[in-house]
C-alpha cells in the first residue's frame, strides 16, 4: 500500500490519533517486579530506540520479553500490579505517569495466541473495538474498519465469524485490530508461534510489509529467527534473569554477547553462528547427521485405510480423514506435519481411541519386557484404561490438561499406582517417583502442585509422568511449543532416553527444526497422508504449495548444540 | 476444534432478522409470563401455535434442522410430561373419575390435563427462546442490549467474549477425559467417578481462568473501558419493524391468556 492511502485513511479518522510520526523508545534502569513473585521479571535495562526503527529482542524463556512489551502498551504498570524501576519513554510520554488510556492511542500490542485476543464474533466489529472504546465517531470507524481489513489483505471478511478464521486469518486480523488505530508504535509479542507455517509465513510477510513502510517504530519478539532478523534494525539481548546482555544494531552484536545468550538458552539466529566454525553448516536438510535408521524394529501401531467424517451439525472446521494407512515399528520417531485443518489432531484423537473411525482399524501392541512386540488389540476405543494406557499415550500441547495428580510426585505415581490397583503389576520392584523427578531436574519440585509450574517444568513433568510405564507408542502434540533452545534440547533428550526402550513416538508439530531428529515424516493434507517418507526427502521437496513455509528456517540452532544428533 | 453443536442461527434475512434483538427479546419475555401464568393448558398450546407460525414465516432460522437439534430437549418434555402426569396429587383423589387405569396407576382428567400444561410450557420456553435469540448473532444482542437498554459496557461484552471461548471449555473438557483414561485411570463406582467430576472440572476451571486472564489482558491492552465514553459501530434505532414486534407479541400473550375457550 502506499503512503498516501494512509494519509486518506488518516484524514477521514476524526476523533483519531493525532497525526504524529513514530515515537522513540528509551529506558533507563528499567526494571519490574510481578506483586507475588520474589524474583524481578527484568532488571536494569537501558537503551535508546531511535523513531522508525525495528527492535527484535532476543532471551530465553522466563526473560521478561513478555514483559517488555507489556510496559510498552501501559499494561505494566497500570494495570497489572508490581515493582516498577526506573523509567520508560515512548516518545514523549513516561509511561509510569502516563495514563495508559493515553498511551493506548499510540501503541497497539499484538499477542501470541490468536484464539485468546479476538473479542468479538464477527469480523468487523472486532476490528471496530478498539476504536470504540476510543469514543471514535461512526462514520470515521465505517471508514477505518475496511481500510484496516484491506491492509492485511482481509478485505471481503467483514461479516465472517471470527472462530471460523484459519489461524493466519485470525492473526492477521489482530494485526487489523491494532492497524485500525493507527498507532505509530506497534508491539509484537511472538505473533506467529501458534500457527502452522503458511499462517506464520502470511504473518511474517505482513510484518515486513509494516517494518518496509517506516511509519511505525516497531517492537518485535519472535522465535523463528531466521524470518525475524533481516527485518530487525537493533536488536536487544536480554538473559534468563532478565538483565540486558547487549543493545545494537542487528548487524554487529558483539561475539561476547551471542554467547552469553546462547548459555543462556535462547534460540540464536544462525547468522550469528559464523564465529564458530563447528556450528557452521550443521544440520542442513540431507544432512541429518547421525540419527540411526531404525525402521528395523517390529510394528506397534497399524492403520489401516482410516476414514472418519465429523456429523454435518458441527462446525465445518472439522478436518475429515480420507484413507489414512500408516504404521510405526519400534524404536521409530515420526514427525507428523501438516497445515491446519490436515486432519492430524482428528488422527491422534482416533490412534488413541478418543474418536473412532467410520471405516478402518487401529491395532496397537504393547512392548514385553524383553522389547518383543505382544499380541495386537483392535479398536482403542474399545480398551480398557489400562490395556490401552501401556500401549499408548497423549502428551497435549498445553501440559495442563493432562495433569491427574495433586503434586508432582502424585502425577508421576499415577499409572504405576493404577495399573497395581488392578492387578497388572509387571514386577514387584517399588516405584521411585522421586528419583524419577530427580533424573527429569524437577527433585525440588516433589510436593509442587503441578499448575504452580513454569511452562518448560510442565512440559518435563508431563514427560517424568510416563516413564514408570512407558507407553509402547507416544503421541505428542507440539512437543516443544513455546520452549526456548535449552527447554527444546531437554525434551528431545527425554524423547531419546524413552525411544531407547523401544517405544514409538509421533510428533506433531509446525517446527522444521525438530524434522532432522525424526526419522520418518508423514505429510497430511486435507485428510490424506501426502508424503511418507524421510526428512530429508521431505525438506528436499514438501508436497505443498507453496514449498517454501515448510523448508525456510531449518535451522542449525538444536544440532549446533551437541546435545543432540 | 468445538465438539458443542453450533447454535441454531438464522440463514436467511426475513423480518423477524431486521428486528432489534431487544424487541424481540420484550415480545418474548411477554409470552413466557403468559406461559408460566395459569396451569391451563390451553395457553401454552395457543402460544405454541403462534411461535411455530412465527419461526416458519419470519424466522429465517433453518427448518429442517430443527427438530434433530431440539431431540434432547424433546426426551426432557416427554419425560417431565410423563412424570407429572403420574405424581400428580389428582390421581389419588377417589371422587375423581379415572380416565384410565393401569392396575395401581389410576389417571385422572386433572393431572392430564396439569401434566400437559407443565410439558406445554416447556415447549414453548424453548421455541420462545429460538425466536429470541436464533435470528441474529450474540454480538447484535450485546450491542442491543448495551445502547438500547443502557447494560454497562464490562457486563455486555464480557459475556460476549465468555460466549466465544465456551468452545473450547467443551473441547478442554473431553481432553481431560482422554487424559485420564489414557494414564490408566478408571473410575470405579460412584464415590471415584464424583471424585474423578470434581479433579476434571478443577483442571478445567484452571484451563479456563488462565484463557480469561489473557483475554482480559488483551481487551485492557485496546482501551476497554478506560475511562472513554464509548461509541457504537453499529447503529440500531428503533424502527416500525420493532414497534410492530413488540405490539403484536404483547397482543398474542394477552389473546392467548384471556380469549375464551
Amino acid at each position: 500500500m502506499s503512503a498516501d492511502d494512509l494519509n486518506g485513511s488518516a484524514d477521514r479518522a476524526v476523533g483519531g490519533a493525532k497525526a504524529s510520526g513514530p515515537p522513540s523508545i528509551e529506558a533507563i534502569g528499567l526494571g519490574w517486579t510481578y506483586a507475588g513473585r520474589s524474583r524481578p521479571a527484568l532488571r536494569d535495562l537501558t537503551f535508546r530506540l531511535e523513531p522508525g526503527r525495528v527492535l527484535l529482542v532476543l532471551g530465553p524463556s522466563g526473560s521478561g520479553k513478555s514483559t517488555l512489551a507489556r510496559a510498552l502498551v501501559g499494561l505494566v504498570p497500570h494495570v497489572l500490579a508490581g515493582d516498577w524501576q526506573g523509567s520508560l519513554r515512548v516518545g514523549e510520554m513516561n509511561v509510569a505517569e502516563t495514563p495508559a488510556r493515553l498511551l493506548g492511542e499510540r501503541v497497539g500490542l499484538v499477542f501470541q495466541d490468536p484464539d485468546s485476543q479476538l473479542v468479538i464474533a464477527r469480523v468487523d466489529d472486532e476490528v471496530a473495538f478498539w476504536l470504540e472504546n476510543r469514543g471514535w465517531s461512526r462514520p470515521s470507524m465505517q471508514a477505518q474498519v475496511p481500510e484496516a481489513l484491506r491492509q492485511v489483505g482481509l478485505s471481503g471478511f467483514e461479516l465472517r465469524v471470527t472462530n471460523t478464521l484459519s489461524g493466519g486469518e485470525k492473526q492477521r486480523l489482530a494485526i487489523a485490530d491494532v492497524l485500525a488505530a493507527q498507532p505509530s508504535l506497534l508491539v509484537f509479542d511472538e505473533p506467529t508461534a501458534n500457527l502452522d507455517p503458511p499462517g506464520m509465513y502470511a504473518t511474517l510477510e505482513q510484518l515486513a510489509g509494516l517494518a518496509r513502510q517506516r511509519r511505525h517504530t516497531i517492537v518485535l519478539i519472535e522465535h523463528r529467527l531466521e524470518a525475524a532478523l533481516p527485518l530487525a534494525d537493533d536488536v536487544l539481548l536480554i538473559d534468563d534473569e532478565g538483565r540486558q546482555l547487549a543493545f545494537a544494531p542487528a548487524g554487529s552484536v558483539g561475539y561476547e554477547a551471542v554467547a552469553m545468550l546462547e548459555r543462556s538458552g535462547a534460540w540464536v539466529p544462525r547468522a550469528w553462528h559464523g564465529a564458530s566454525p563447528t556450528r557452521a553448516g550443521a544440520g542442513k536438510p540431507g544432512q541429518d547427521s547421525g540419527h540411526r535408521p531404525s525402521a528395523t524394529g517390529a510394528p506397534l501401531l497399524l492403520a489401516e485405510g482410516l476414514y472418519f467424517h465429523y456429523p454435518a451439525d458441527e462446525s465445518g472446521a472439522h478436518a475429515a480423514l480420507y484413507g489414512v494407512s500408516l504404521q510405526a515399528r519400534a524404536g521409530e520417531r515420526i514427525a507428523l506435519v501438516g497445515p491446519n485443518g490436515a486432519g492430524k489432531s482428528t488422527l491422534l484423537f482416533i490412534l488413541c481411541g478418543l474418536r473412532r473411525p467410520d471405516r478402518g482399524s487401529v491395532g496397537l501392541a504393547a512392548l514385553t519386557r524383553e522389547n518383543e512386540p505382544a499380541e495386537v488389540l483392535r479398536d482403542p476405543s474399545r480398551l480398557k484404561a489400562r490395556e490401552i494406557a501401556s500401549r499408548i499415550g497423549l502428551v497435549f500441547q498445553d501440559p495442563e490438561l493432562g495433569f491427574v495428580g495433586r503434586t508432582a510426585r502424585d502425577e508421576v505415581a499415577a499409572t504405576d499406582l493404577a495399573a497395581r490397583e488392578s492387578g497388572s503389576g509387571r514386577e514387584s520392584r517399588p516405584p521411585d517417583p522421586d528419583g524419577v523427578l530427580a533424573r527429569f531436574g524437577l527433585g525440588h519440585l516433589t510436593d509442587q502442585d503441578p499448575f504452580r509450574l513454569s511452562q518448560g517444568e510442565q512440559r518435563r513433568l508431563s514427560l517424568a509422568a510416563l516413564v514408570l510405564r512407558p507407553p509402547a507408542v507416544l503421541l505428542l502434540d507440539e512437543p516443544t511449543f513455546g520452549l526456548d533452545r535449552r527447554g527444546t534440547e531437554a525434551v528431545m533428550k527425554l524423547l531419546d532416553e524413552f525411544r531407547t526402550t523401544g517405544q514409538a513416538q509421533f510428533l506433531a508439530t509446525h517446527d522444521p527444526r525438530l524434522l532432522p531428529h525424526c526419522d520418518r515424516v508423514v505429510a497430511m493434507d486435507r485428510g490424506r497422508v501426502v508424503f511418507d517418507g524421510r526428512p530429508a526427502e521431505f525438506l528436499a521437496n514438501p508436497p505443498y504449495s507453496p514449498a517454501g513455509p515448510w523448508r525456510d528456517g531449518v535451522a542449525s540452532d538444536l544440532t549446533s548444540a551437541g546435545t543432540l544428533r | 476444534m468445538s465438539l458443542l453443536p453450533a447454535p441454531i442461527s438464522a440463514v436467511r434475512p426475513d423480518f423477524l432478522t431486521r428486528v432489534t434483538p431487544v424487541a424481540r427479546l420484550v415480545a418474548g419475555i411477554a409470552w413466557l409470563v403468559a406461559a408460566i401464568a395459569t396451569l391451563d393448558p390451553i395457553v401454552p398450546i395457543r402460544l405454541m401455535i403462534a411461535a411455530i407460525v412465527a419461526l416458519v414465516l419470519w424466522s429465517g432460522l433453518p427448518l429442517r434442522r430443527i427438530p434433530r437439534r431440539l431431540a434432547p430437549l424433546g426426551f426432557a418434555i416427554l419425560s417431565l410430561t410423563a412424570f407429572s402426569i403420574l405424581l400428580a396429587g389428582a390421581n389419588a383423589d377417589r371422587s375423581l373419575a379415572a380416565i384410565a387405569e393401569f392396575g395401581p396407576v389410576r389417571l385422572t382428567a386433572p393431572a392430564v390435563s396439569a401434566g400437559l400444561a407443565v410439558g406445554l410450557r416447556v415447549v414453548v420456553i424453548g421455541l420462545t427462546t429460538l425466536l429470541v435469540f436464533g435470528p441474529s448473532d450474540p454480538t447484535r444482542m450485546a450491542d442491543s442490549l448495551v445502547q438500547q437498554w443502557h447494560l454497562p459496557d464490562r457486563f455486555a461484552y464480557g459475556t460476549l467474549a465468555a460466549l466465544r471461548v465456551a468452545p473450547f471449555m467443551a473441547d478442554d473438557w473431553i481432553a481431560i477425559a482422554a487424559a485420564r483414561r489414557l494414564r490408566g485411570l478408571q473410575a470405579k463406582g460412584p464415590a471415584a467417578r464424583i471424585r474423578e467430576t470434581r479433579d476434571r472440572l478443577l483442571v478445567m476451571l484452571v484451563a479456563s481462568i488462565r484463557r480469561a486472564e489473557r483475554l482480559a489482558l488483551a481487551m485492557d491492552a485496546r482501551g476497554f473501558d478506560s475511562g472513554i465514553r464509548r461509541t457504537h459501530f453499529r447503529a440500531l434505532r428503533m424502527t416500525w419493524r420493532d414497534w410492530l414486534t413488540i405490539a403484536v407479541g404483547l397482543a398474542v400473550a394477552v389473546a392467548a391468556l384471556l380469549l375464551p375457550r
